[in-house]
């Protein structure tokens, strides 16, 4: 195996080692819910994203044939992460009734889909 | 063959009248008539055979194991039997088809009739004990179901369910009697037995089996103390009780202690005990006909008299006494069966059937009444007719009985019933047909249409043509079916109307004396008789079952209180003694494999899994956090199976997993999110101790059977996987092939369960129940209960998911996957539909109901099984053959595809019933309005600003 594979494959691994630690500090560090959410969804999905492409390129090059595997778990992953982060991000909106004054405007006619008063409809 | 086909048509023919009924009725009775002329027609093919000596046989072995074989016989008894019930039979066709009226249900009645007619024949041709018993218990169930025919009278469902119990009941007595027969004559064939009588008699088991047998004989023939369940058997329609209740199924009893006899008959006990016992019920039954005033009454315990006559004769135990009993049975089975119809004709034309309101018929209805009168001079023993031969056989039999040294008790008892035979024939025929015509029937009685007194003529055709000339008419017949009673020499003996003054003559002539002076009487004998104490055997017999039924219900309800700790408790403790029991009491250690060396990933696993163990007991009464840590044990469990390289195990296990939290979140939507307190902390330190001594247990087992080397069967399967199932996934070749059957049954269990969660969850839709939910739930909805971020995201996973699950399926019988777990991951992929969209918009979309997919799933691997049969293989034997395709690469097309085809759909349909009707729970307790749009919020730019918005 070629000396660059290799090296490239041990930098997509640090890196998405880097930031899987990043993602756990995050979801144990920060301060609040929804800030919180930021670590298990946005960082931890790029640090498993880089590790699955070290070990897409990795298969490809030792076995010689395209290794299929991990593009489709990127690609459910990264269907399926911001999906959940949404969803939870939309249930504590609804459960913390005490922070829904801290919610700043949507900048549209209809407030939050999740609480949604209609409050420009002007009924 | 054609002898088991005898048996066989019948059965078969029972599907043609519920479908033929709709070409109308005449076609309905041709096509029943038509079964039973056919299975006739081959009876009879066997009568040359049958009357020159021999005994046809047919047969196959059905469980050759158990000893019990599908073979028939036809000797004179069966053959007389089997001949008597196909012609009664379709002369009771012929009948029905007129007695019914247009708003019974005919072809059910017929399929009825055609089914009781098939397990009669199949009584009394059995050649197997154990055959007879199925077939006897099949009169059974087929009499409870024609005499509760018209199920919205009462007394009709009381009458079958008094029946069923009596006779059903005996017929448990049977089975016992007949297994231990078949124990002390070493074989289940009757041919057999019935060669061994001596072997028999000296058996110990002799007395037992004895018993056994009359206690079945004797509640099926209405004999005394069980008589009383006949008489509240006339609910049924009339041809029935010609038909079972007087000619065939009553019968059954009397044939069985003729069929026996040669084996049973000849000692003490036999004579001691039978024949006291038909006595007696000739008696009480002659005694309590006189004076019933219904006619179905009075013909009811008629007939319980008669066959106490006959039970009486082959009590006797003499082959004199046999030849009579026999020759009884024809001349019975004619006219009883003619009079009961010739009642059902009076209640059908006249409106009723009480005796007080008839009278002088004769002159309204001459056909009906001349037949009538010619079959009750037969039933009252009058000379010139058949009855009167065969009773003065009796009596004959009965002047020379002597019983425990009683030599007047035979005779005397047996003239006194023959007294009351002779008076409540009289009264039949006085009563109804004689007389001055009266002006207050219900309806205006005239004659039926030919159709209906046909039969009746028919059937009075031999009564007349045996009492005029028995031996001709009749000999050949009785001398056959006798001699196979017998089993040995026939006895002396001549059918003959005139045998000189004998004593039977006298003891006739007695009764016919004493018969017109209880006429003469009558009102003052009826009176004396309402002043005697009633004994009301229905009474006591709902008291008692009352009794059963309320005891049987406490202590259920003690048993079984619908707390499922305490099952546990009890099952687990249970364990727990019978384990403890065997690990003390035998010598155990370690075993001698070494174990295998704990990595840090293996012991990572252990922890969590000890953690999450410890967090649900921790945190149970929060049930969401429960499930929770649950799914953290499924998780490791799947591990686990990766690392010992069980990667089928592991993807099931995860999907199952996956499945189960899905539908249990969506339950735990409808609960309380906490559990309820627990109880005082005594019993929490006791089902503590039994959860943790389980706990030790099984770690122990576990331990023992891991540090060993056994030898287990899963060499044989990883070697002849690819060879035997012709597959490398060996897990899946278990499933789909070797251990088939397996599967087969737990589908259908699987199948079964989700129709159980879907009627239990049932009541949850009703009023009550969904506000009481509603009351409990604290409701903090979403306004968008369909985000658009997950509707459009589990629409785009949906075919992918699909064709992830079509790629598990086909792969499965080589690598990793299969029709379970493809059709866990297709079941999750349109659950996940119906979460984000809501039920109402993929149900809409949704377009083959889960129930059907159950049964397709179900139906197709069966049909699989079945398939194997048109190669003369075993059920569910597979084939398989190799085809290249593209894309998938090389699979295999296994015959057992199509069974884990079958596998999949009831997968899918288990989970999406079990989920849609949780969801019409959750739907009911808080309608939401169904989604038409991709979300519930409209959108900005969907929303035409000018409609109305900014104003």
């Amino acid at each position: 195996m070629p000396m660059l594979i290799d090296a490239l494959i041990a930098a997509l691994i640090l890196a998405g080692a880097f930031f899987l630690l990043v993602g756990a500090l995050g979801l144990a560090k920060l301060p609040d819910m929804m800030r919180r959410l930021h670590g298990p969804t946005k960082a931890t999905t790029l640090g498993i994203g880089a590790l699955l492409i070290a070990s897409m390129i990795y298969f490809s090059v030792a076995r010689g044939t395209f290794s299929i595997h991990e593009l489709l778990i990127t690609l459910f992953l990264f269907l399926t992460a911001p999906v959940s982060a949404h969803m939870l991000a939309k249930a504590h909106i609804l459960r913390a009734t005490q922070e829904r004054e801290q919610l700043p405007p949507t900048g549209q006619p209809s407030g939050w889909a999740t609480l949604d008063d209609r409050r420009s409809d002007g009924m | 063959m054609t002898l088991l086909l005898v048996v066989l048509i019948p059965f078969m023919g029972a599907l043609l009248p519920p479908l033929v009924i709709r070409s109308g009725r005449n076609t309905c009775a041709v096509a029943t008539g038509g079964v039973t002329l056919l299975a006739l027609a081959l009876l009879m093919s066997h009568a040359p055979a049958v009357f020159s000596g021999e005994v046809p046989k047919a047969g196959v072995d059905w469980v050759p194991a158990m000893g019990l074989s599908l073979s028939v016989f036809a000797d004179g008894l069966g053959f007389f039997f089997a001949a008597m019930i196909l012609v009664i039979g379709l002369l009771v066709i012929v009948y029905a088809r007129f007695y019914l009226s247009r708003e019974d249900p005919m072809g059910r009645f017929f399929a009825y009739l055609l089914l009781f007619q098939g397990s009669m024949v199949g009584v009394v041709l059995s050649d197997n004990v154990i055959l007879l018993l199925v077939f006897w218990e099949m009169t059974s169930l087929t009499s409870f179901l024609l005499i509760g025919f018209w199920t919205k009278r009462a007394d009709a469902r009381q009458g079958a369910r008094m029946a069923l119990v009596i006779t059903g009941g005996g017929g448990l007595a049977l089975i016992a009697g007949l297994l231990l027969l078949a124990q002390a004559a070493g074989s289940y064939q009757l041919t057999e037995i019935l060669s061994r009588g001596e072997m028999v008699r000296a058996s110990p088991l002799y007395l037992p089996a004895l018993l056994l047998v009359l206690a079945g004989a004797f509640t099926k023939s209405a004999q005394f103390p069980f008589h009383f369940w006949l008489p509240h058997a006339m609910a049924a329609p009339t041809p029935v009780s010609a038909y079972l209740h007087s000619a065939t199924m009553v019968k059954a009893g009397v044939f069985l202690l003729a069929r026996l006899w040669p084996v049973l008959a000849g000692t003490e006990a036999w004579f001691l005990i039978i024949a006291p016992a038909g006595l007696v019920t000739m008696l009480i039954g002659a005694a309590i006909a006189l004076f019933r005033n219904d006619l179905k009454g009075l013909l009811a315990y008629s007939t319980v008299s008669h066959l106490g006559l006959m039970t009486m004769l082959l009590g006797l135990g003499t082959p004199m006494a046999a030849v009579a009993a026999v020759f009884h049975v024809i001349n019975h089975a004619t006219f009883k069966a003619a009079l009961f119809m010739s009642a059902g004709i009076v209640d059908h034309e006249a409106g009723t059937r009480d005796i007080r309101r008839l009278g002088g018929l004769m002159v309204l209805m001459p056909v009906t009444g001349t037949l009538a009168l010619l079959a009750a001079a037969s039933m009252a023993g009058v000379p010139l007719f058949n009855g009167f031969l065969s009773k003065e056989m009796m009596l004959e039999e009965a002047a020379h009985t002597s019983y425990l040294g009683l030599d007047l008790l035979f005779p005397v008892l047996a003239t006194v019933a023959a007294v009351f035979s002779v008076a409540y024939s009289a009264r039949f025929a006085i009563g109804t047909f004689l007389g001055p015509v009266r002006g207050d029937y219900p309806h205006h009685p005239h004659d039926p249409p030919l159709g209906m007194w046909l039969p009746v003529a028919v059937l009075v055709v031999p009564v007349i043509a045996i009492g005029l000339f028995p031996g001709p008419v009749a000999g050949p017949l009785v001398a056959l079916t006798a001699a196979a009673v017998i089993g040995g020499p026939l006895p002396d003996y001549h059918l003959a109307l005139w045998h000189g003054i004998t004593p039977a003559l006298v003891m006739s002539l007695v009764a016919f004396a004493g018969a017109a002076a209880l006429i003469l009487a009558f009102r003052r004998a009826d009176a004396l008789r309402a002043r005697l104490p009633r004994i009301d055997a229905k009474a006591m017999f709902e008291a008692s079952t009352g009794m059963f039924v309320v005891g049987c219900r406490r202590s259920l309800v003690a048993l079984h209180d619908g707390a499922l700790a305490r099952y546990m408790g009890v099952t687990v403790a249970t364990l727990i003694a019978v384990g403890g029991y065997g690990f003390w009491s035998a010598t155990h250690g370690a075993g001698t494999r070494p174990p295998l060396p704990v990595t840090a990933t293996a012991l990572t696993a252990f922890l969590a899994l000890v953690l999450a163990s410890g967090g649900v007991l921790a945190f149970h009464g929060e049930r969401l956090t429960a499930l929770i840590l649950t799914g953290v044990v499924g998780v490791v469990v799947a591990l686990a199976f990766l690392q010992f390289s069980a990667p089928d195990l592991a993807l099931t296990q995860i999907s199952v997993d996956v499945v189960t939290t899905i539908l249990m979140l969506l339950a735990l939507n409808l609960l309380p999110k906490a559990t309820p307190r627990e109880q005082s902390l005594a019993v929490r330190w006791r089902d503590g101790t039994v959860a943790g001594l389980a706990g030790l247990g099984v770690a122990g087992l576990a331990y023992a059977v891991m540090t060993r080397n056994g030898t287990s069967i899963s060499e044989y399967y990883l070697t002849q996987s690819k060879p035997g199932g012709g597959g490398t996934n060996v897990v899946n070749v278990i499933l789909v092939d070797f251990r088939g059957y397996d599967t087969f049954a737990e589908i259908i269990v699987l199948g079964i369960a989700a129709l159980a969660i879907y009627a239990l969850l049932d009541p949850a839709l009703k009023g009550a129940a969904v506000r009481r939910i509603k009351a409990m739930l604290p409701r903090t909805e979403s306004r968008d209960a369909h985000p658009l971020l997950l509707v459009v995201a589990t629409r785009v996973l949906l075919p992918l998911s699909l064709v992830v699950g079509a790629y598990i399926f086909l792969r499965g019988h080589n690598e990793p996957g299969g029709g379970f777990i493809a059709g866990l991951v297709v079941a999750i992929a349109l659950i996940m539909q119906y979460i984000a969209s809501g039920y109402g918009w993929a149900a809409e979309r949704m377009k083959v109901d889960a129930q059907s997919m159950i049964g397709a799933g179900v139906a197709i691997a069966g049909l699989t099984g079945i398939a194997a049969f048109a190669f003369g293989r075993p059920f569910l034997t597979s084939t398989f053959g190799y085809l290249h395709s593209p894309v998938v690469g090389t699979f295999e097309l296994a015959s057992a595809m199509a069974f884990d085809l079958g596998v999949f759909l009831t997968v899918v349909g288990v989970m999406l019933l079990s989920l849609a009707q949780l969801s019409r729970v959750a739907h009911r307790v808080d309608p939401s309005p169904e989604s038409r749009e991709p979300m519930d919020v409209q959108l900005e730019r969907t929303v035409p600003r000018t409609a109305g918005g900014e104003s």
